[in-house]
């Protein structure tokens, strides 16, 4: 259940570590994983992170607006099956207005829900799936 | 008080002539209405047509029924014997076991989470495997949801310091194998184990246990294998230790 001035993990090396939701993208309800969501910047990674993320020329500075995807939610998301999955925290991936992810990797485990809704670059750069 | 001034009220004045119009406009439609709510009330006795023994509607332009209630004359004084009340059967509990006779026909998910010795428990590591591809989840079982056919648990693991919880139907075709990876040591004094949740009771990741039980698994493969070939009796044996 994103919605606005929800504060989401960014988990890949674009920059960010903490932003937060400024609209969801698309649609009138709380955004879920696989939706799209304009994000604040609201803390960078530390020193060492930052410069890594300066070297390969995609960085973000706090204060940035930027596209993201939702890739983990607290909120229980139901499948078709009947399985439900449920992550500890909220988290996300930015992307830019043509939908390709900023950050070159990603580390953690990103819901499955994002190949229904196609995201499948994100999915292949995730180390694992649940 | 409120009659004079309607009394003589100026010719010219429209909007106040037009109220009271509407006024008693409003007033003669109350009228009607109450007509023929009345005259619609008269017939509704069923003593009035026995013969034909339900209540018509007919419209007055088209001579046509436009609705039809029928009324039914009491079973009880239509047979002429005390009505036996009919025999009591939960139609829910009847589909579940029929369902569940479809979908589990060995009977192996009924027992895996029977209230027995050997079933699986609350605070058991779990193991499930998806039919349709995908890694198989692994998992504290936190808690059992007995439903019928909608029986589900609930595993928490981490995968990679985040923290997953799933929950599974175990009737669904899609999991095709739930296996007990650990043993809880001693019986959990709880049903749903929800504080696994906090920090302070927080298991972490069951990777380790998962891996050592392939490892142990893939052990007695091997001897199973080789007592196959070598001899029968061997393979025998590996079957009884299972």
């Amino acid at each position: 259940m994103i919605q606005l001035k929800s504060m989401l993990n960014c988990i890949d090396n674009s920059g960010a570590a903490i932003v937060e939701c400024a609209m969801v993208i698309g649609q009138k309800r709380h955004a879920s994983i696989g939706d799209r969501i304009v994000v604040v910047v609201q803390k960078q990674r530390d020193a060492g992170a930052a410069g890594m993320a300066a070297a390969s020329g995609a960085k973000v500075k706090r204060g940035d607006i930027r596209h993201a995807v939702v890739v983990r939610t607290k909120q229980k998301v139901t499948r078709r099956d009947g399985s439900c999955i449920k992550f500890d925290d909220n988290a996300c991936v930015l992307i830019n207005k043509s939908g390709d992810p900023i950050g070159s990797r990603i580390n953690g485990v990103v819901g499955m829900e994002l190949r229904k809704k196609k995201w499948s670059r994100i999915l292949s750069m995730a180390p694992s799936q649940a | 008080m409120n009659v004079t001034p309607l009394a003589r009220r100026p010719l010219s004045c429209l909007k106040s002539s037009l109220r009271q119009a509407r006024q008693q406009k409003i007033f003669s439609r109350s009228m009607v209405t109450e007509v023929q709510a009345a005259a619609a009330a008269t017939p509704k006795t069923p003593s009035q047509s026995p013969d034909q023994n339900f209540y018509r509607l007919v419209d007055k332009k088209t001579k046509t029924i436009r609705s039809a209630f029928a009324l039914y004359p009491s079973t009880s004084a239509a047979a002429g014997v005390p009505l036996t009340p009919p025999k009591t059967t939960n139609p829910v509990a009847a589909l579940h076991e029929f369902q569940i006779k479809k979908l589990d026909p060995t009977g192996a998910r009924t027992a895996l989470f029977a209230r027995t010795r050997e079933a699986a428990k609350v605070g058991d590591i779990l193991l499930v495997t998806h039919r349709r591809g995908g890694e198989p989840f692994a998992g504290v079982c936190l808690s059992i949801r007995r439903a019928g056919i909608d029986t589900a648990v609930l595993l928490r693991n981490h995968i990679g310091k985040v923290g997953v919880e799933m929950w599974f139907k175990i009737y669904n075709r899609n999991v095709a194998g739930i296996e007990i990876v650990k043993r809880r040591l001693k019986r959990a004094r709880r049903a749903r184990l929800t504080y696994m949740r906090k920090p302070k009771h927080d298991m972490g990741s069951v990777a380790e246990y998962v891996s050592a039980w392939r490892k142990s698994r893939r052990v007695f493969q091997t001897k199973g294998a080789k007592g196959k070939t070598a001899a029968a009796g061997a393979s025998g044996k590996g079957g009884k230790k299972k």
